[in-house]
């Protein structure tokens, strides 16, 4: 396998009194989509800005693109992509100037920037508005040309710190959509997140840190396997107490009622389902639906990050992660 | 030719480069603040009004004419109002996110800093056009030949340029665009007062009488009014910067770059919000 494109070693970064970063290490592999998730204050964006030679880090190492962050910034910088949390683009600039001045910057000259920006105006749904000053653009439209301005000059690597914090559930998708064609363009990707959902539509691995260290990471499936396992559940179309009453009785002892379903541990998968339909068939009750559910990365989350007495033992620990 | 000089050879290039983009983005920008264009037009010529004609039918100078003899002053106060508001206008820039998108691109770490500074001088010559109008219109006339008057021109946008760089310097450290709007201009302005822009200073009590004679804003506008020809009389015996103000002008105009510009892209370097 070719060197990661992301490896981080231990990463540690106090400010004053606060320890931002106690214990991060992670490795992204080149062409895949990593989440970093955690609460507000878990570190995240602290990760982000060392990475991105933004910030000094007081122990560790870190390489990006195969250039070592600290000795070799200015390597890393010609190689990567920043989207950070807050806008950057000039407001008194059109989006087609602030994307032709960064384009710039990269050393694309003019007239690659020109053309670069008219493209990426063009993928980002951001043509019609190329000519208006990005002070009259909305937080979708600024989020997606901030995006499109850390892809002008082509990055291997790309960072997005929050993408969607703040936006619309309109824009959010539309971001979605972006990021998940850049990823099928190549490019790797670095995310930052609160938001599980989002981990889960976009991350091949995801990274859980918090309070400064990575609590957990994996596959997203990893991860929601390495909490629970499976369970089945079975929707009658009334709540009769009577019926509820009978599919309980059948689903055996840890079976659970709540409205109008039943659940109950799946031990074997589809296998504990198919057996499932078998009998409730034999029962002859009606049935709305009968489903196979796996927990939720939500339950993962708080599982992990949950700030409980023992911090030190979470719940699960570096499931899978090679 | 060795690698290294290969090397800085790019360097050098893709340095310029960069401070051409950054000077062309600020022009961009400033073109489209038209209130600030505005506002550090309106200072100076309310000045030509308010001592033009206010103030100045009681101010009697060497030489009989009052606005010949301040216009030079306040062509060089609109340099320096223009030259201040840099300080606004890095703080203002150092605390949105666009200072970290800057940070993340492979610039050169001068590029920024030199192309506010550029750029500020640029968007002051029109202010200094219509200050010259303004001039021309009450009678300031530059009495020693177009060559001098371009000299006298030059030499305040070299000395606005040099102040300029302690905007950007003022903005760079005052935390806050406010911070950096106080600390900027009320210097500015006790520069300008304290000094012999609006009067001659052989009135002042003895004590402020020195403070003026050696501020060089005293030398820079007697380097301007001597090019221009608006002469007053012989200078006060013994202040070196008034016998030579041409000078006198271009040797701080100079150390104030040479210092102040190294220690602008330092910290713009290792500047983080």
């Amino acid at each position: 396998m070719s060197a990661p494109a992301i490896s981080a070693d231990h990463l540690v970064r106090s400010f004053g009194a606060t320890r931002a970063l106690v214990d991060v290490s992670l490795r992204v592999e080149k062409g895949t989509v990593c989440a970093l998730l955690g609460r507000n204050g878990a570190g995240k964006t602290t990760t982000v800005r060392i990475l991105t030679t933004l910030l000094p880090a007081d122990a560790g190492q870190a390489r990006v693109a195969g250039f070592d962050v600290t000795d070799q910034a200015a390597e890393v910088r010609t190689r990567i992509g920043v989207t950070g949390q807050t806008a950057t683009m000039d407001e008194l600039l059109t989006g087609a100037e602030n994307l032709e001045t960064i384009g710039r910057f990269c050393h694309l000259g003019a007239a690659t920037s020109r053309r670069r920006a008219t493209a990426l105006l063009e993928q980002f749904d951001l043509s019609d508005a190329a000519r208006q000053l990005v002070k009259h653009y909305s937080g979708g439209m600024r989020r997606r040309l901030d995006l499109a301005a850390s892809l002008i000059a082509e990055p291997e690597v790309l960072f997005l710190d929050e993408p969607t914090t703040g936006l619309d559930p309109v824009s959010r998708a539309e971001m979605w959509t972006s990021i998940r064609g850049l990823v099928s363009g190549g490019t790797t990707v670095l995310l930052t997140t609160q938001y599980l959902d989002e981990a889960d539509r976009l991350a091949d691995t995801i990274v859980v840190v918090d309070r400064g260290r990575v609590v957990a990471e994996g596959t997203p499936e990893q991860l929601k396997a390495s909490i629970g396992r499976p369970f089945v559940r079975v929707t009658l179309p009334e709540a009769d107490p009577a019926t509820l009453e009978r599919v309980r009785r059948l689903l055996g002892e840890e079976a659970e009622v709540s409205g109008r379903s039943v659940s109950a541990p799946a031990p074997q998968g589809l296998v504990t389902l198919e057996e499932v339909v078998t009998q409730l068939r034999g029962l002859g009750v009606p049935v709305h639906e009968v489903g196979l559910e796996h927990p939720s990365l939500d339950e993962v989350f708080s599982a992990v990050t949950s700030h409980s007495a023992h911090p030190e033992a979470p719940a699960i620990s570096r499931a899978g992660g090679t | 030719m060795s690698e290294t000089t290969v090397r800085t050879e790019r360097q050098l290039r893709g340095g310029l480069l960069d401070a051409y983009t950054a000077t062309r983005r600020f022009v961009i920008r400033g073109r489209r603040q038209p209130d600030v264009i505005f506002g550090s037009l309106l200072t100076p010529v309310l000045f030509v009004v308010l001592f033009g004609y206010v103030f100045g039918s009681s101010i009697v100078v060497p030489g009989g004419n009052y606005r010949s003899y301040l216009m030079p002053g306040l062509f060089a106060m609109s340099v320096l109002f223009t030259a201040g508001n840099n300080a606004v206008a890095v703080a203002a820039d150092m605390s949105e996110g666009v200072v970290d998108r800057f940070r993340t691109l492979p610039i050169a770490r001068s590029a920024i800093v030199i192309g506010r500074s550029l750029s500020s001088l640029l968007l002051g010559i029109p202010v200094l056009v219509v200050m010259i109008g303004c001039g021309y219109a009450v009678g300031w006339r530059a009495d020693n030949g177009v060559g001098n008057a371009v000299l006298a021109f030059l030499l305040f946008e070299l000395f606005g340029y040099a102040i300029g760089w302690l905007g950007v310097l003022v903005g760079l450290l005052a935390g806050s665009a406010q911070a950096a709007d106080v600390i900027m201009n009320i210097p500015i302005f006790l520069m300008g007062f304290i000094s012999s822009v609006f009067v001659d200073p052989a009135n002042m009590p003895a004590w402020l009488r020195v403070i003026a004679d050696w501020n060089p804003m005293s030398a820079v506008v007697t380097a301007g009014r001597q090019l221009f020809g608006n002469t007053i009389g012989p200078p006060p015996s013994g202040v070196w910067s008034l016998e030579h103000p041409i000078a006198t002008t271009f040797g701080l105009a100079l150390v104030i770059v040479i210092v102040v510009a190294p220690i602008c892209v330092r910290l713009y370097s290792h500047s983080t919000r």
